[in-house]
């Protein structure tokens, strides 16, 4: 039936967008997104003689979007995605979706007004979607299958949140005194009601920011995640109320620009009427001094962070990845079939292991992946310093950059004795073509390394940690002849030690300690051919094969190998 | 104006340095994981001697280097009587140790010698100590029978003629209070009931059973025992009420409630339910009560006890002891 519906919606769509085309010129118009992806994999697994070493699968999709512009203060866009499986001839593998649908606009030239879906973010202690796993530093082959997944779940480079909803913002502006005051409100539906005992629940908030001068600013950013009440037979209500304020201090001399940037906040988690939930109150402050030299593409930065045990700010802390999905691609090997872990692979491409919705619970995570800022800077529980560096060359011959963080817990777990953390990152991209000025051929080597250590040192030995972690990318971009570059990473993961695994309550709160250990070792290798039709249309042929081993977790060692072929267009 | 920016950061400071958070770690304890285990302080009894029928309860003390399960047992040293308290902490104390004189374990406890031994699992230690008891716990509440001196004159008796009848008072083996119990046995091949025995109120004296009007706060308390070997027979007990107050229970339009009680463990035991809670059975399934459908505690007529078993099960028995009523919470003996 929905399929019939999509199927109708689309046919209609289309004739509409062809008759109004020819009426009334740039008012509609289409847009979209194709893509055609096949891949055949290849695990072998020593003395595994129950899963099937090969597999292939495929598909070819096309985004169709009508966009709609009725008056010049109105803007409508649906778009409906169609996808065949390859192998589902005859429709059986055919699925129509709406992929999303909003309206936008702006009321007397003031008030800009979205509905529907929307990308939304505030700052990283509110409403952010922080970068999954060993994204820091990402090499362009990485980025073929990254950019698949992160387009098919909508997460961009500004960390925005896809959500379903409104949002609203305006600006005031003054003669004197202040220059601007920004108002952005939103709202969105984060579940719906079973009408049993689950609580439809809202996730609304704002900002309002003050724009004194060129040299300071302040704002307010408010979130709450919440249930409303009535909307089911439950008469207990989740909340998640956070408040942080932000300031900028801009100063500037002949040589130097200096920067202060602060954002300190409070949180709360609590049900009304549940006494089972211990509610859960802390607060933050972020505080960073940004110096750039005039002359030159170099910048400091210097920042400490303070984030409590306890604060809890749904929006920030919802991880993309979840860490306790299956993967789409052999998740289960062995001749016990065991569950196979999440690896780098599956982070770049396994759409399945993702999440959209908000999930109340701190989300697990991968402590070999990164133990130290799972939240990213809304981590729970960490105190510290962070020190970044960057230096853009005139020419772009080189860029480097590199950041040092040292943190330590803000109380302990399970003793006073409290873990320290140290991660160090740098990396660059060094355009090899830039020093031949006769060569005009892209020639471009990029290089990433981030390492962290954690320790804690108890009086009692089997609670003392230890526990290292690095990932290592090098990659090279060659371009043989006009829009043809072969591309080629290789990336190496290791983590190694012991470390606890903390398992949270329904209140989030820490109730068990699960000792884990270490011993992995990944390396993926990845090589690719690359043709740009255009800028928007590409065609790669990608070869990459891992090794997986972790000889302490229990599960078997494996190769995986896969080749892929992936078109895409925008249009 | 261009002072704001100064006067804003030093505020801000000003906060920050200002915020105070709780500083306690987070967790379990790694002590109470990884600790070695001691006995910080001996296990210890409040008083060497307690007189439960005023009222006294003893309580014990011990303190422990970390976190460990515990379990106290307080054995009668003559009569095989045994309270049991089980915890997890770093303590015994007033709040998690106390006994009160009632029982885990039938009989209730009589005056005499009883050990408290304390195991630790921590490091599977035993420590025990004297406590002389000088006198029985006496429970508080409405007792409707404690079969001690006989059947009352006002209790109305029928017991079919079947096999191997036993409708009497008897004194051997484990006696769960005082010195006797009622003991229900019989076969009767033609019928489900084997024997019933009324308690009228008639027979509480002039105040009847003087219970008040407050369902929700009250508990029927039964002491039954059913040999393990025997779980043919079961218990029925019917709670009529006069709403009228005329003096007669009119089965028609009157409510009666009833507590059916089959699936019982061996060995003696109390079996409790809210007065609210009653509901009307017939057959054993739930229907509507015929009278107001409202739990009048305080206008109860008589208390049926019927002794059933399937008529094609054979010989069939129940023990049963000190039917009471309690206020704010179930018989603890």
């Amino acid at each position: 039936m929905k399929k019939r519906i999509s199927f109708v919606i689309l046919v209609l769509l289309s004739v509409l967008f062809i008759k109004q085309t020819s009426a009334q010129d740039k008012k509609i118009w289409a847009s979209g997104y194709a893509r055609s992806l096949f891949q055949q994999n290849n695990m072998q697994t020593p003395n595994d003689t129950m899963t099937p070493v090969l597999s292939n699968n495929g598909y070819v999709l096309v985004d169709l979007a009508v966009n709609a512009q009725p008056n010049s203060n109105t803007y409508l866009h649906a778009m409906i995605r169609v996808r065949n499986d390859l192998g589902g001839f005859w429709g059986s593998g055919v699925t129509f979706d709406l992929r999303q649908m909003y309206v936008k606009g702006l009321i007397k030239k003031a008030i800009r007004y979205q509905l529907g879906d929307i990308d939304y973010k505030l700052t990283p202690y509110t409403f952010f979607s922080q970068s999954e796993e060993l994204s820091s530093h990402q090499t362009e082959v990485i980025d073929i299958f990254r950019d698949v997944v992160h387009y098919d779940l909508f997460f961009n480079k500004n960390n925005t949140w896809r959500q379903q909803g409104a949002a609203v913002d305006f600006s005031l502006e003054f003669d004197k005194g202040i220059e601007e005051w920004e108002f952005n409100f939103f709202t969105s539906r984060n579940r719906t009601s079973d009408f049993g005992l689950q609580d439809e629940r809202f996730f609304v908030g704002g900002n309002t920011t003050i724009r004194q001068s060129k040299y300071f600013e302040a704002g307010l950013n408010y979130i709450d995640l919440m249930d409303i009440k009535g909307t089911s037979r439950s008469n207990s209500y989740f909340h998640n109320p956070v408040v942080t304020g932000t300031s900028a201090w801009q100063f500037q001399t002949q040589h130097l620009s200096l920067g202060l940037h602060t954002e300190s906040g409070i949180s709360e988690m609590y049900e009304v009427n549940n006494p089972n939930f211990n509610k859960q109150r802390d607060y933050f402050y972020d505080v960073s001094l940004k110096i750039k030299r005039m002359k030159s593409n170099t910048s400091f930065n210097v920042g400490y962070i303070n984030v409590g045990p306890q604060f809890r700010s749904v929006g920030a802390q919802t991880k993309r990845v979840n860490f306790q999905s299956i993967n789409q691609f052999y998740s289960r090997y062995g001749n016990e079939q065991l569950v196979r872990a999440i690896s780098a692979m599956d982070l770049m491409q396994d759409v399945s292991i993702f999440q959209l919705n908000f999930q109340p619970p701190l989300n697990d995570y991968s402590i070999a992946y990164d133990n130290i800022n799972p939240y990213g800077n809304a981590t729970p529980n960490r105190a510290g310093m962070m020190f970044d560096a960057q230096h853009i060359a005139k020419d772009t011959a080189f860029q480097l950059f590199s950041r040092l963080q040292s943190l330590v817990e803000v109380v302990g777990m399970g003793s006073n004795d409290k873990r320290s953390f140290t991660q160090w990152h740098l990396g660059g991209v060094v355009n090899i073509d830039k020093f031949f000025k006769k060569y005009h051929k892209n020639i471009a080597i990029s290089f990433g390394y981030t390492g962290g250590q954690t320790i804690r040192n108890t009086s009692f030995e089997e609670a003392n940690i230890d526990f290292f972690q690095s990932y290592l990318d090098w990659g090279i971009r060659l371009e043989l002849v006009s829009q043809f570059d072969v591309i080629a990473s290789q990336r190496f993961i290791r983590a190694q030690g012991n470390e606890f695994k903390t398992v949270r309550g329904n209140s989030t709160e820490v109730i068990q300690f699960i000792p884990e250990f270490f011993s992995l070792k990944e390396q993926v290798l990845m090589l690719a051919l690359r043709y740009h039709f255009s800028p928007k249309n590409t065609l790669n042929l990608v070869g990459q094969r891992m090794f997986w081993n972790q000889e302490r977790s229990g599960l078997p060692s494996y190769h995986l190998s896969q080749f892929a072929i992936l078109y895409t267009l925008q249009f | 104006m261009q002072k704001l920016p100064l006067i804003a950061l030093s505020a801000y400071l000003l906060i920050l340095v200002s915020c105070e958070r709780d500083s306690s770690f987070e967790g379990p304890d790694f002590n109470d994981i990884y600790g070695d285990f001691a006995l910080l302080k001996k296990f210890e009894v409040s008083a060497g001697e307690v007189d439960f029928a005023t009222g006294q309860i003893v309580y014990f003390l011990a303190e422990f280097s970390k976190m460990t399960k515990w379990t106290l047992t307080i054995s009668h040293t003559s009569t095989g009587a045994t309270k049991k308290l089980e915890g997890f902490s770093k303590e015994l104390n007033l709040q998690n140790a106390t006994w009160d004189g009632s029982t885990s374990q039938f009989p209730s406890f009589s005056p005499g010698i009883c050990i408290a031994t304390l195991f630790t699992e921590a490091d599977s230690g035993y420590r025990s100590l004297e406590v002389k008891v000088l006198s029985s716990k006496v429970p508080k509440g409405t007792v409707v029978a404690d079969f001690e001196n006989g059947l009352k004159p006002g209790w109305r008796m029928f017991v079919q003629s079947g096999a191997n009848m036993s409708f009497v008072i008897n004194d051997s083996g484990i006696v769960p209070q005082g010195n006797k119990y009622f003991h229900m046995g019989g076969e009767v091949s033609w019928d489900w009931l084997i024997g019933l025995i009324d308690f009228p109120s008639t027979s509480m004296g002039s105040n009847g059973f003087d219970l008040g009007n407050n369902p929700n706060d009250l508990y029927f308390n039964v002491i039954l025992n059913r040999p393990p070997q025997l779980p043919n027979g079961f218990v029925l007990f019917q709670f009529k009420e006069d709403e009228n107050e005329d003096g007669i229970f009119n089965e028609s339009n009157e409510d009666m409630y009833a507590l059916e009680i089959r699936d019982l463990k061996p060995g003696w035991q109390v079996v409790s339910v809210k007065y609210s809670d009653l509901v009307s059975l017939v057959n054993g399934e739930p229907r509507p009560p015929r009278g107001n459908n409202v739990h009048n505690p305080d206008k109860l007529h008589t208390i049926s006890c019927l002794f059933l078993a399937n008529p094609n099960s054979g010989f069939a028995l129940t023990k049963m002891d000190y039917i009471i009523f309690t206020k704010g919470s179930p018989l603890k003996l």
